[in-house]
């Protein structure tokens, strides 16, 4: 790591109010240190970084100053008024980095570890879940600042979790704003005529999606031919007549000026793109089909003069443009979403990057040509009648548990009642197999599946339905069974303290084996160490268990060991593994002279 | 389900029925049973085309020794494909439980257009071009020319298809256009020339109400179909104006000078054919002598749009003398373009009738009535000796052809209009000269005539005994059936004040009042605040659309309405309003909401559903009456009044009523389904008119919801809206059933037998 400590100009602040101290700031690894500049006054700190539990700063752009707020375990704040923004940062991400990996930096590394280079946007990430899940915190103090687990060791098992969170931030894009382009109202100086559009990078890319002739013009003309300012002068131009609807003037002027006429001619992209698009339009409503089915309406033939058919002018059509065709526009660019996803500062990234995002789409658009198969489907669904057919599918219930625990607790009780008496249909089903039979079913399904591939849905809805049932139709049975009422499990007769602890040693464990097992087999010397580590840590937990037995009253002692013995059961279960391996192992290095530990 | 009707087992591919789709069902085996006509309305979103479709399949299915044919007839080509996707429901249903016995062979059938699938004819921009680009490929001569030559051009698709002759048959089931593309595609066959072929074999037809209507289609697509058919008219509510436009012509300026044009290039050619084959025109004459009987042999490609009058009404004679050299049949019609050129030059507007408009062209131009019914065979004939393929240049001549043919035709039912300038826009000249019929009964007599029986079947047809006065026929049976609803799935309303309580209507002297625009925008507002998915509004015009959105724009409307919802705009441009719909769709399908803009009697307003989500509210901005002014409405109504003894105002009023009703009825689909329907216009509140619309809608219009305003509106929009979200009984309650099951339909059977 390339720097070790920070030494920084601040106000140390004890509350919010508090004017402040002005000192120095040195932050190390290890701790905190304040000391004033003025010798004599009051505020000088010196704190170790393991307590600080959090950090919370104030934003560049915010009225505020710039604050770093820490927070330490016992909910005390200290509070730095740092002289700019750049120190704030600074700080800040050096606390970010204490804060993650406390654990590593309180001990001393015996082996080297995969270093990890993470960045900030990581870090912050890691904290916030820390933050947003105490479980997880109370974990994450108890093994990874006490050294039996390290930061890496621990995020690792967890990588899910991380990739959920980066990617649920991405998901969510801007669209479009729902009001029309044509909304732009110019601001004026009430003195003279001149009127002042105001652009944004937004309403650029909002212009250029709508208006892809306009979008071409600007890649074409800017900065070569004219400036921007220019370029939407004349855009601005060509809208003002077309909002005075007099296509005369408009035609006028177009001849005259043929940059201005590309604005205000007819969309021809928009034209060929509509083309393209009405081959994947749902049949159903395809009436361009219809006009050439219809010879009824020959040009001259029919009813023409009738009120419902209007006469369009021929003359000046080129130049003219319907608010509809403006509407319409609009809304299909607004469903369509924004393709583009790049800050948007500047006018000519944006349209290089919608430029870009166009060409993915179109190839896109010719390389499948399974839409007439959709068009298809879509057709079929439509023309069903849904309330006369029966009901085609089993009911389904969207599988929601909103509280992991409430299952595993109810098989946990299961294993409580005395093994026998309710669970003879599930042991039937078990026993129904023979080892070939399974062998043989196994085969088949692989073998099949290397033949057809996947099938869509991979387990037959039936058997699903009833692996799930044999699953949970203990949950309800066993409520019942232990307490009356339906909401109390077996671990909420208990005191609460008990059953915290209890719950927090339950998940203890499970981490812990959790790293113990994943280190098998042992090919690293690296690995060597975690367990060694791990194994110390699982050993500490037996006296804990029996000290939280010891502590329950006595008509519940009896639960309560039934809850602990599964866990005793994991425990001994692994440590009898070390041992053997560690038997394996030291049978193996004792031909080595000096075999290492 | 399978059921028994009598001695019928109908196969119905779902496991329940309504029992309005059930009596439909028995109503229509008796018309067929009866080798009748009938007319049957049923309210829209009760399975009318399933309810239909199996009934006939299976009549046909049961009696295999006198099979029917079934040709159905859609409005537009979008129903001709959903129509062909319900049918291949039920034939993989039959399929299922009849075994192979139960196949047949189902197609849809259109133009060029949608069909062809080569790719240098389908790059034409339209329907005109695509034809003339593929009869460049293959009419006989150019064919015969490539034979010769192999760098003559043809198209390989039709080619291929030739060669196959009679080995070239689509194997039985159903097919959609897109089946037949993909199936052309796969042989090699041209898709569109192997439908035509097709038609003659397949159990079931499906196309167009012009394949049968128009003559000029029906000519050469129809005829061959034999009177043991059902022939079914789907949506029927408008084939009236179907009817009366089949046979209607204008000419404009425009039109002569393209005519003008045309007949000068037919005479270059005609001189070119003089000095290099002189003989190929002597034997056209020879054939004339001989009458039209040629069109029977001609090689199907080079068919092409038939006479425009109908079949029984051009005698198979020999063309008249004075037309039969081609120099000479030029000079005709070069006289009958200077003679309309000069009718159509007049300052006021002329009302006439045929017969007095022959005689003045006999005197005038010394042309008679024999001679101008002979004028369009006579060109295409003339075309065809002059190999002429770029049929789409020469429209003009044909139009003008057209009108000379219909004019020496028809004696009654029509009137010919001259109108030096459009109403609207007096200052502008633009002369028209219109021939409009006004007989519906005309361009349906033959199918009629020639078919066993014909269903004409629509969710409106109120009031129902106008339709055989009308159409000119005598149904057998003539039925309107009631919706039975599970619950109160649909609520009409009528709205007359806006919040305001300033009345609300679109009546010629209100409608642009600023009160009544700003009223009309602030309901549409409240409504998209809390309807969910999607809203509809109609318009009675594009015009008082396109003002109407323009100034909710300025005033700032539009913008808030957008915020709650996109909004999308019919045009009259087609592809530009499928592209909105299809937007719209996909809107109301991920959540965002939106609102379609549309017009009554439009394209949208015909023939799109939108269901479900895609339709939760419709508002009916104002009456959509006709445009009253119009000089060809006012003859017609007069022709009516003379005829049928059909008021004025009655026909008008029925006519804007179906239209409000028929756009208001696009929002239901199943009872399963829900929608509002708000008919903003304070004229609906007077009985006259609300009475005209249909019973389904007029009995769930309670009294309270006839007079209402804005914010009462609103209240029972919300208050419907909750009662919807609730779960409900599909079976329907203890009363009666709205869901029938197997089981039950037995117990009726019994019950009516014993």
């Amino acid at each position: 790591m390339a720097n070790t400590h920070v030494t920084k100009r601040a106000k140390y602040k004890t509350t919010i109010k508090d004017p402040g101290t002005p000192g120095t700031l040195r932050m190390t690894f290890e701790k905190i240190l304040f000391v004033p500049h003025n010798p004599k006054s009051a505020g000088k700190l010196d704190v170790e970084f393991r307590y600080i539990k959090g950090q919370k700063h104030t934003k560049e752009g915010s009225n505020k100053p710039p604050w770093l707020n820490l927070t330490n375990n016992q909910n005390g704040i200290f509070i730095f008024e740092f002289e700019n923004y750049s120190d704030l940062q600074e700080c800040r991400d050096f606390v970010g980095k204490v804060l993650a990996k406390g654990g590593e930096v309180s001990e001393k590394p015996t082996v080297a570890y995969p270093d990890e280079q993470l960045s900030a946007a990581e870090m912050e990430l890691r904290i916030k879940l820390l933050q947003e899940d105490s479980e997880l915190q109370k974990l994450h103090k108890q093994f990874v600042l006490s050294g039996v687990l390290t930061e890496t060791e621990f995020w690792a098992t967890r990588k899910k979790l991380l990739d959920r969170e980066a990617s649920k931030k991405t998901k969510q894009r801007l669209g479009f704003k729902s009001a029309m382009i044509s909304d732009i109202k110019p601001s004026t100086d009430g003195r003279t005529n001149k009127v002042t559009f105001n652009l944004t990078p937004e309403v650029i890319l909002q212009i250029f999606a709508e208006k892809p002739a306009v979008h071409r013009a600007f890649l074409s003309y800017v900065p070569n031919k004219m400036s921007e300012r220019t370029f939407w002068t004349k855009y601005f131009r060509a809208e003002y007549l077309h909002s005075t609807k007099n296509s005369i003037a408009a035609a006028a002027e177009a001849a005259e000026d043929e940059e201005l006429a590309v604005f205000l001619k007819q969309d021809d992209i928009l034209a060929s793109e509509a083309r393209k698009k009405i081959r994947r339009v749902d049949p159903t409503l395809d009436m361009e089909a219809d006009e050439g089915d219809d010879y009824t309406h020959l040009p001259d033939h029919g009813i023409l003069r009738e009120g419902s058919k209007e006469m369009t002018e021929s003359q000046n059509e080129l130049y003219k443009r319907s608010l509809s065709q403006d509407i319409n526009r609009h809304a299909a660019v607004v469903l369509e979403g924004r393709a583009v996803d790049v800050e948007l500062e500047d006018t000519k990234a944006v349209a290089e990057a919608l430029a870009q995002s166009k060409q993915k789409s179109s190839n896109k658009g010719e390389s499948d040509g399974d839409t007439s198969r959709e068009r298809l489907d879509r057709l079929s669904r439509m023309t069903e009648i849904e309330d006369l057919q029966g009901p085609n599918t089993l009911p389904l219930a969207p599988l929601c548990i909103k509280d992991p625990r409430d299952y595993f607790d109810s098989q946990q009780a299961n294993a409580l009642r005395s093994s026998g008496d309710a669970l003879g249909e599930i042991e039937q089903i078990k026993c129904g197999l023979s080892t070939q039979e399974v062998y043989g079913s196994l085969r088949e399904s692989i073998s099949s599946i290397k033949a057809m591939g996947l099938k869509e849905p991979i387990v037959k809805p039936e058997v699903a339905h009833q692996v799930f049932d044999a699953l949970t139709n203990s949950i309800s049975n066993t409520k019942y069974h232990i307490g009356k009422n339906p909401q109390e499990s077996v671990l909420d007769r208990l005191p609460r303290k008990t059953k915290e602890e209890l719950l927090h040693h339950w998940t203890s464990i499970l981490e812990l084996l959790k790293h113990f097992w994943a280190s098998y087999p042992i090919t690293t010397t690296y690995l060597y160490v975690k367990v060694n580590r791990l194994k110390d840590a699982m050993s500490n937990i037996y006296p804990q268990l029996e000290e939280i037995k010891g502590s329950v009253p006595s008509e519940l002692r009896h639960q309560v060991s039934l809850l602990v013995r599964p866990m005793h059961q994991a425990l001994d279960a692994a440590i009898q593994h070390y041992e053997a391996s560690m038997q394996k192992r030291s049978a193996q290095s004792g031909e080595r002279p000096n075999g290492y530990v | 389900m399978k059921f028994q009707i009598e001695d019928v087992t109908v196969y119905f591919p779902y496991d329940y029925i309504y029992p309005e789709q059930y009596s439909y069902m028995i109503e229509l085996k008796r018309a067929l049973d009866a080798k009748g006509h009938c007319l049957l309305e049923m309210p829209t979103g009760t399975g009318k085309t399933i309810a239909l479709l199996s009934l006939i399949t299976s009549y046909s299915l049961s009696k295999p020794q006198t099979p029917i044919k079934l040709i159905y007839c859609t409005r537009t080509v979008h129903e001709m494909e959903k129509t062909l996707a319900e049918l291949k429901l039920l034939h993989n249903y039959q399929i299922k439980h009849l075994g192979p016995q139960a196949r047949i062979l189902a197609i849809g059938l259109s133009s060029r257009k949608n069909l062809c699938v080569n790719p240098t004819v389908l790059a034409a921009e339209n329907r005109d071009s695509v034809d003339a680009g593929c009869r460049k490929l293959t009419a006989s001569w150019v064919r015969a020319m490539a034979a010769e030559n192999p760098n003559v051009p043809t198209c390989q698709f039709f080619e291929n298809y030739e060669r196959a002759a009679s080995a070239a048959v689509v194997p039985p089931g159903v097919y959609t256009l897109q089946d037949l593309r993909v199936f052309g595609k796969e042989k090699g066959w041209c898709p569109y020339f192997l439908a035509r072929h097709m038609v003659q074999f397949a159990n079931v037809v499906v196309y167009s109400y012009q394949y049968l209507l128009d003559p000029k289609v029906a000519g050469i697509i129809s005829k061959e179909m034999q009177k043991e058919s059902v022939v079914v008219f789907d949506e029927a509510h408008n084939i009236d104006n179907v009817c009366i436009e089949a046979l209607s012509v204008s000419v404009r300026r425009q039109t002569l000078e393209g005519a003008t044009r045309n007949l000068n290039r037919i005479s270059q050619e005609i001189d070119r054919f003089k000095a290099t084959d002189a003989s190929r025109l002597r034997a056209e004459y020879n054939r004339l002598v001989e009458g039209l009987a040629l069109r029977g042999n001609l090689p199907i490609t080079d068919n092409w749009l038939s006479n425009p009058a109908l079949p029984d009404d051009i005698l198979k004679e020999a063309v008249p003398g004075n037309i039969r050299r081609a120099e000479h049949f030029l000079h005709v019609l070069r006289r009958l373009v200077q003679y309309l050129r000069g009718r159509l030059d007049t300052e006021n507007v002329e009302k006439e009738n045929p017969v007095s408009f022959v005689a003045s062209i006999n005197s005038h131009a010394g042309i008679d009535q024999k001679t101008l019914k002979f004028c369009y065979d006579r060109l295409h004939s003339l075309m065809l000796t002059l190999e002429i393929t770029d049929t789409d240049e020469f429209l003009h001549i044909q139009t003008i052809c057209d009108f000379a043919t219909l004019v020496g035709t028809y004696g009654r039912g029509f009137s010919i209009i001259i109108e030096p300038f459009d109403e609207r826009m007096p200052h502008i000249p633009d002369p028209i000269l219109q021939l409009s019929c006004h007989d519906a009964s005309l361009a349906i007599k033959p199918v009629f005539d020639r078919f066993q029986s014909v269903v004409i079947t629509s969710g409106t047809l109120s009031p129902i005994d106008l339709y055989p006065r009308l159409l000119n026929f005598h149904p057998v049976v003539s039925r309107s059936f009631t919706m039975s609803l599970t619950r109160d799935c649909i609520c009409p309303m009528v709205l007359t004040r806006g919040s305001d309580q300033l009345p609300v209507s679109t009546k010629f002297d209100m409608r642009s009042d600023p009160g009544v625009v700003r009223n009309y925008g602030k309901l549409l507002l409240e409504m998209v605040s809390v309807v969910p998915d999607g809203i509809v509004c109609f318009f009675v015009s594009y015009s008082y659309m396109d003002g109407i959105i323009n100034t909710w724009n300025d005033s700032g409307i539009l913008k808030e309405i957008m915020q709650h919802k996109l909004v999308f705009i019919e045009t009259q441009d087609v592809v530009e309003t499928t592209l909105a719909l299809d937007n719209y769709r996909r809107a109301c399908d991920c959540g965002r909401g939106a609102v379609f803009f549309s017009v009554a009697r439009g394209k949208v307003a015909e023939g799109i559903d939108f269901d479900r989500h895609y339709g939760r509210l419709v508002i009916m901005f104002g009456v959509p009456f006709q445009y009253t002014l119009s000089k060809i409405l006012l003859a017609r109504l007069e022709y009516l009044r003379d005829t049928f003894q059909i008021k004025e105002g009655d026909f008008l009023t029925f006519d804007a009523l179906r239209q409000a009703a028929q756009c208001v009825g696009r929002v239901i689909r199943s009872k399963a389904d829900y929608g509002m329907m708000i008919f903003a216009d304070k004229r609906y509140s007077r009985h006259d008119k609300r009475s005209k619309l249909p019973s389904w809608i007029l009995s769930h219009l309670r009294d309270v919801n006839l007079n209402l305003s804005t914010d009462m509106a609103l209240h029972i929009a919300k208050e419907f809206l909750r009662k919807m979200a609730q779960p409900y009984e599909k079976i329907g309650g203890s009363g009666r059933k709205t869901l029938l099951s197997e089981e039950d339909l037995e117990k009726d059977g019994r019950w009516r037998h014993g």
